[in-house]
Parts: C-alpha cells; structure tokens; sequence
C-alpha cells in the first residue's frame, strides 16, 4: 500500500466546523414540539422517602407532567455490563428514579417537563419531598468497618465485590527470598472527568411505530442502544441512538444513565419530544466520577534494588451504585497492568469494590491504568533511594528486556511487544538529565528546590480481544465494525462504530482508508453516531479507535479494492494477477492500458459489464476482533520547583517520549498526549473530588473543583519512539490515555525529589500548596 | 461541621434564660426568621431566609427545644429544608454567671446539603460566625429594652 497520507500531519477535517460554530451539539437541538425536563434530585447522601408531593409542581404553569419513582415501577433497573466473575459481584437494584431510599447527593427522585427549561427549573422546586435522613459514608475504607452505615441492604459491609484473581508467580517465595519489603498505604484521590460539554438527551417516541429516538451524548451508541432497549422494554430494532457533535467524554459518556432512561419514559407517556440537558452542578454530581483508591502496597525487593514481588490490596469506591463498566476498572484495567514496565516475577492483587453513598465512579481517561502506574512508579523510586540507586538505574535494573517481546507477565497478559529502554535514552538526552542534576544540586546550595520525576508507564489498550474480555466477565465482545460505501462517483463513505468524540478519527480513518482505495482524503467522509446508518459498534474508549477500529476500516477498504479488482480486470480484459493498484489508478503491468478507481466504481454501479456471477455495487463491511490487546508505553520527566515558603508546585519543564507503534498522523496524537498529560498533571497538583463526612460533595463546582487553565500547564516537549504493534496490520497501539497514565506519576516523583532534602520520601496527592507546606513543616 | 464559641451578654443570666424563651424575642433575634410559630411544646415552626455566598434561599423547618435546665442549660435543635438544600443543626448552649453578666458558652454540630453544601460550604463557618455574634447582639438589645 503507497502511504500517501498514513504518517503526515494532515490537519484535523473536523476542527473547521468545531472553531467556526457549525457543529451541532445536543442542546443545540430544537424539534417541534419540545418539552424541557428538569430533575428532581436528592440534596441528601442517603435518607428514606417518606413521601413525595407533586401536586404544586403539576399546576404550575407550564407543566406538562411530572414522574415520580412509583411512576417508573414497570422500568428495568440501570444495568451494569461488566460481571465480573468469581467475585461475588452485588450490583444491587438501581431504579431509574429512586422510589423509597437516595443514596447519594444528586440521586433522581422525581422529573418535570414543562414547555420551557425555566418552567421545568421552578416547577422542581415545588416538588416536596419529605426525606427522613440517615446516617451516610463517603469514605470507602470507613464503609466496610464494623457498624457503618449500610448503602444496600442486599450488600452487607457494603461490600460491592472481592476480587483475587490476579495472582502471578509465586508471591511467598519472592517474600521470603527478598532482602527487604517496602511497605506503605496511597490514596489516588477521585477525580471528575468535567467534560466542557455536559450529558444530554432529546427522546422521540412516535407511538404508532413503536420507534424511540434518542439523541444523546455517548462515546458508544450501540450499546446504548442495546442497554437502554432492555431497560425500557422497546425491541432493540426499535431503538435509535443518535450522537450530536460530542464535547468530551473522557469516559464520563461510556455509562448507561438513569437519566436518559427518564427521558425515554417521559417521551413515552406524554408522546412529546423530551429534552433535558445538565446543568454544570448536575455534571458534577450525577455524571460518574473516576480513580478513588485506597491501597496497601507491599514491594518485595534486593539489595541490588531487583524487584521480586508486589502485593497489593486495594478498597475501591464504586459510589452508591455499580456503573455500566465500574466493575472492571478497578479489577482487570487495574490489575493487569501491576507489574508495569518492570519484570516482576511475583504479583498479587486483592480488590474490595465498596458501596458508599457517593456519585458512582466509572471509567475516567485511563481507568485503572493511571492508579497501577502511580503506584509502580512510586514503588521503583522509594526502592531505589533505599538500596542507594538512582531512578534511572533502577529502572533499568527492572525493565522487560527488548528481546523478550511478546511477554507474559505475572498478572496474566502478554505484551505485544516494547522497547521500554529506548524511550528512557530518548527521554534522558531530551531532558539532558546529567545536567539537570548539577542544576538541581546548585539550586538546593541557593535554598530553590527542584525536582524531578520520571515515569515509565505502559498500557492495556486497544480493548479488546471478545474472546478474553469475554472471560473477564465484560457482556459484549470488543471487535470493531466498519462499512467502506464507494459511490458511483468514487467518492467514499466510511461508517464506523467507534464513535469519536474529539479523537480526530474523521481525519485519521480517511488518512488509511484514503491510502487504501488511492483517494484523495477529501473524498472520504466518515460516519458514525448514528445506531441507523452505522451497523454495529462498540464505541470509543480504552484507546481502541483506531487501534480496532481504523483497522475494521482498513480491512472493509481492503475487501472494497478486492472487488475492484477483479471489475477492472474484467473491463480491461486482463488477469487480476497482471493488475496492479497504485495511486487510485488499477493499470496492466507493462502496458498504458488502466482504469481510475473513479472509473471501476462507476462501472460496479452501471453494472452494464461486470465478471459472472459478481454483485453490484461497491461496498464492504468487516468486523475487526484483534488476537490481542496493544501495548503502547512510554517515558515522561517532570521537574518541578517546589517553594518551600508556600509549598507552591510550579512546573519547569515536562518531557514526554511516548510509543504508540505506528502514528497516522503525528498532531493528532501530540493534541492527544497534550491533553492527557494535561488531564493526569491536573490530578497530581489540582482536582480532588471530596465529600465531607456526611456524603455531601464540596467540590461540586468549577469555583470549587480545580479543572486547571491553559496557563497553569507548561509547554510540553515531546518525542516518540516507533514500535509497531505485531497486533494489527498497521501497527498501531493507542494514544488517548497514554498522557494521563505516564503524567500523574511523573509530578508525583517530581515533588518527592524536590522535597528530599527535608527528608521527605512521599506525599499524598493533590500536591496542594497546603499539604506540600505542611508536609515541609511537619519534616 | 463543629461549631462553638462563647459571648459576652450584659444581662442577668434569668433574662438571658427568659429571652432565649420568648419565642417572640427569638423570631425577632434570629437573622433570617420570617415566622416562628408555636408548634407544641418547646416546638416551633420557622421560616428562614438565608444567603450563603452565591446560594440564597427560603427554609422551611422546626426549631426544637430540649433538655432545658433552668436557668442554665439548653439544647437547640434546628431542621430546614429549602430549594437550594437543607440544614440540620444541634447546639447546646450553656449560661454562666460572670458578675453581673452572663457567658453564653455554645457548642454544636451543623449539616448542610445540597447546593448550600457543595456552593457554600466553604463559606459556612464564617457565616455561621457572623449568625452567632448576630443572634447575641440582637439579645443583648432585646435585653436592653
């Protein structure tokens, strides 16, 4: 295949609409005859419904109906999709609209719909609600001790799950065998995904059809599609699942919410069209959260500072309720990846997945990822200053060798294959590391302390092998699907089911499927968010996009030129075998005798001339299942001044070589390095989603819940390294959450070495000028 | 959320006893109350009007009494709901003689929910604060009267 555009950096074809106002988003929405809802939410963390009225609601002006709970009887619970076996898994029931007891601040008790969003807001407030309050728990670790308050009745202790299955080598022996055990207990804090655009949905049900439209945001409208038609009871042909311009996901647009389910139901009772988007304050307290564990770390290590074995037990918060895939973030995208970059022979994981009367938490950039990279990357640095090594060498010390790609490591996967030394050199001489030691050691003689952290992070990406995601318990198989449509024109439709929502898939998918069929890019539109145009998918999350399904895409492209060839061959009375394709143009080798592309799909269409027994038309689908996940890795730098008067963090620079094997097209993936660096930055210095005692979130506005500015980033240096995946035909891996896993990590080694000449080895994240001060002073 | 602190009243702690009493003095000695009605016993039923940063709002709610020992001890018991959230408050407050004056020691939990909770709770103690020194101010005028 001649790449004329795989690798170069064609700017992104959606950026046009997106920066001149011509994307429609769903509130951007109006159809005739629209109704607004508004939700009536719980301002308690847990309380009993004694009763609830809405009768000064139903006669306030504007009010077309309004739903309680008890309304909402008929209507399947919100389902979770991630069953996690042999983990005694309670996913308790989670009605669309709460009917006896709220279990967290936000949780929906009644809706209105009014003829104007304004009516449905003042006629909310009119719903009374008389709540009996009760005791509530945030705190995971609390939760599961003797005598706290119970979220469900049917999950005693509060326990959500136990999961041990990740147990690789032997454990025992590496204990025994080591020299010294490192031992100590993190917190990776709960983050809020805060994408710009918050949820919405605008539900159409025509009754005579039996047709629901749903127009909502989702990073996966099939199984929205699928879920929703199980929760409502509308046959699964019957449902459509529409996705606007999406403004962010960030995972936060994975789940199945009660909310759009209320709305489907409001669509259908009242046989009006429903909108309802949320408010900002909503997004914080409805839409899912992510990370939020608490972990017991114990590191098995040498003298020579050689990791032997990790064991690790971790409470994870799932929130009041278990989310579509909550399960599996903090068990298999977790747990997996616990051994790293670093060939550990021995790695054990116990996972306690604990209720609390807190927003659910889901998948959130990275899922489990970021929170095993943290706590390897701070393992290897507390190692190494205790056995007298530098952070580089006792990464290099550890590392998975080159050589021994493909790889199986301890918690049970294979990396596809990685080079983990080779980004480090690149990193180092980016970052001329030498240098900044004298710097660093200069500075501390003047009292300025500088620091700086490395990570070398890898990732599970490109979800997912259906056969393997199978046995983890995920309901769904994690191909990928594509439809390359040629018109008679030559021009190209590409459908995919891997709905983007900000990846620059529209650019990227037409870079491979353009190189494929030798069309210009321009040519070819792509497809997606729409369950009646697209035919199947599975969504984008997990770095599969393209990594599944740009390959779905490739491959359908592939099948398309099969069939061109043999109508050209046909048409120009030749051996298929004596054709050859090269830039758009199918020619007789050795002769002027050829036909464009343009021409073939012409033909296909006229069907005046084709070879016996071969349909018209020219189109192909193919469904994608990889034979493995992708492992892209990378190796980040921070350094940090830390300004030991106010415990201030400021950032100095930040270096990033990352490897995602091949790259289609490199600003895209730098755009999606920037903002995941950005996204895992932000959790290690600014955003903490925090509830006080009585389950109530502080941290429930952008006053209060610190999504940085552009200015509070640095600029980023970046680099990559090239290792393709053996995975998939064109080697790709996976981009969109590499920045977020590597980053965190990397801040936080950063401010440990700033602050070692207090003796300070760790601090608990966020590094607020508050706690770095305090952990000065208390040193 | 704790609160507690302690305020000088240049009355006799029997009048301090008899205003916290009155629920007529109280309605009017409170920041915020609309009305405050009889409801039983040592029970009131109150409106407010509060404002908490960004966040205002009407409550409704009761006031309770409790475990009263003349002249000296009380125990307050506030519940409100309202559009922008709900309060649950308990203090016990605590006269002692000082000379002629009164100290009125006050100890006590508070639980906001809702947008009150997640907008204002930053605000909270500070304005609770500036309620107490409020409330005493406003006794001691009743007081004077």
């Amino acid at each position: 295949m001649a790449t004329k555009f795989f690798g170069t950096p064609v700017k992104r074809r959606e950026d046009r609409r997106l920066l001149t106002g011509g994307s429609q988003y769903t509130d951007d929405l109006q159809l005739t005859g629209m109704v607004h809802a508004a939700i009536v939410r719980s301002p308690h963390a847990h309380a009993r419904i004694r009763s609830v009225d809405v009768e000064a609601a139903r006669s306030a002006p504007g009010v077309v109906a309004v739903f309680t709970g008890k309304d909402m009887e008929g209507v399947a619970g919100i389902p979770t999709a991630w069953l996690i076996p042999d983990s005694d898994l309670k996913t308790t029931d989670h009605p669309a609209l709460a009917r006896d007891r709220v279990r967290y601040v936000g949780d929906g008790v009644a809706v209105v719909l009014a003829e104007d969003r304004y009516q449905a807001e003042d006629a909310a407030q009119l719903v009374q609600v008389d709540y009996e309050i009760l005791d509530a728990v945030a705190d995971q670790v609390k939760a599961v001790e003797e005598g706290a308050p119970q979220v469900h009745d049917d999950a005693p202790g509060n326990r959500c799950f136990l999961f041990n299955t990740i147990q690789g080598g032997d454990l025992d022996q590496a204990f025994e065998d080591a020299d010294d055990v490192l031992s100590f207990r993190t917190t990776n804090h709960r983050m809020i995904p805060s994408a710009i655009e918050p949820r919405g949905c605008v539900a159409q049900y025509n009754a005579a059809s039996g047709e629901l439209t749903l127009r909502m945001t989702s990073q996966n409208p099939h199984i929205h599609r699928l879920l929703l038609s199980i929760v409502l009871g509308v046959p699964e042909h019957k449902v459509r699942i529409v996705t606007p311009e999406i403004g962010g996901g960030f995972g936060s647009k994975i789940a199945v919410y009660a909310d759009e389910a209320v709305m489907a139901f409001c669509a259908m009772q009242t046989g009006r069209t429903v909108k309802w988007v949320e408010t900002r304050r909503e997004n914080f307290q409805c839409t899912t959260h992510g990370r939020d564990h608490v972990t017991d770390v114990e590191a098995a290590y040498t003298n020579e500072g050689k990791i032997l074995g990790l064991r690790f037990k971790t409470w994870a918060n799932m929130g009041a309720y278990v989310s579509t895939a909550a399960p599996g973030v903090p068990t298999w995208l977790y747990g997996l990846m616990l051994s790293g970059v670093y060939d550990v022979p021995a790695v054990g994981l116990e996972v306690v997945g604990v209720f609390t009367h807190t927003t659910p938490v889901d998948a959130c950039r990275g899922a489990g990822r970021p929170e095993a990279t943290y706590l390897l990357e701070r393992i290897v640095d507390l190692v190494a200053q205790r056995v007298g090594l530098d952070p580089v060498e006792i990464r290099r010390l550890n590392f998975i060798g080159k050589e021994k790609f493909p790889h199986a490591v301890a918690p049970g996967v294979i990396y596809d294959s990685g080079d983990y030394d080779a980004a480090l050199d690149r990193l180092l001489e980016m970052v001329d590391y030498e240098a900044f030691r004298s710097e660093q050691a200069e500075a501390r003689e003047q009292g300025r302390y500088l620091g700086i952290g490395l990570s070398t992070y890898v990732e599970i990406c490109g979800l997912g092998p259906s056969s393997i995601v199978g046995s983890t318990g995920f309901q769904g198989g994690l191909w990928e699907s594509s439809v390359v449509r040629v018109h008679p024109t030559g021009k190209v439709t590409v459908m995919t089911g891997a709905n983007p929502h900000g990846q620059g898939e529209e650019t990227t998918f037409a870079q491979v499927v353009g190189d494929v069929l030798g069309v210009d890019i321009d040519d070819v539109e792509l497809v997606h968010g729409d369950t009646d145009l697209v035919p199947m998918g599975m969504g984008t999350y997990g770095s599969r996009a393209t990594a599944v399904g740009g390959i779905a895409a490739f491959k359908a492209a592939q099948k398309v030129v099969e069939k061109a060839s043999k109508i050209a061959a046909h048409q120009l009375e030749a051996r298929e075998e004596d054709l050859e394709f090269e830039d758009g143009r199918f020619q007789v080798k050795g002769t002027d005798q050829g036909m464009s592309f343009q021409d073939v799909a012409l033909q296909a269409y006229l069907a005046w001339n084709l070879p016996q027994g071969l349909e018209p038309g020219l189109e192909a689908q193919s469904f994608y299942d990889p034979s493995n996940f992708v492992f892209p890795f990378g190796a980040h730098a921070c350094i940090v001044e830390v300004d030991a008067e106010t415990g201030q963090t400021d950032i100095v620079r930040y270096v990033a070589v990352d490897d995602c094997g091949e790259v289609i097209n490199p600003l895209i993936v730098d755009g999606q390095i920037h903002g995941g660096i950005a996204f895992g930055v932000a959790q290690a210095l600014y955003e903490h989603a925090q509830y006080d005692e009585s389950g109530q979130l502080l941290t429930g506005s952008m006053m209060d819940y610190a999504v940085p500015k552009p200015g509070q980033m640095p600029s980023f240096e970046l680099d990559r390294t090239v290792t393709p995946s053996p995975v998939n035909p064109l080697g790709l891996k996976g981009i969109g959450e590499a920045g977020s896993i590597g980053s965190t990590a990397a801040v936080a080694n950063a401010v440990a070495d700033a602050l070692s000449p207090f003796g300070i080895d760790h601090v608990e994240m966020p590094f607020t000028p508050q706690r770095v001060w305090q952990a000065i002073q208390q040193a | 959320m704790q609160l507690s602190g302690t305020h000088r009243l240049a009355l006799s702690r029997l009048r301090v006893w008899q205003l916290l009493n009155d629920p007529q003095v109280l309605a009017r000695a409170t920041p915020g109350v609309k009305t405050l009605v009889r409801d039983g016993e040592d029970r009131f039923k109150a409106e407010l009007e509060l404002g908490l940063g960004p966040v205002r709002g009407v409550f409704a709610g009761q006031v309770e009494v409790r475990d009263k020992q003349e002249p000296s001890d009380l125990t307050l018991r506030v519940e409100g709901n309202g559009s922008v959230g709900g309060i649950r408050a308990e203090g016990k407050l605590r006269l002692e003689e000082a000379g002629q004056e009164t100290l009125v020691h006050y100890r006590g939990t508070a639980l906001v929910a809702g947008t009150l909770a997640s907008f204002g709770s930053r605000l909270f103690s500070g304005v609770a604060r500036k309620l107490a020194a409020e409330f005493f101010e406003n006794l001691q005028r009743e007081g004077n009267e």
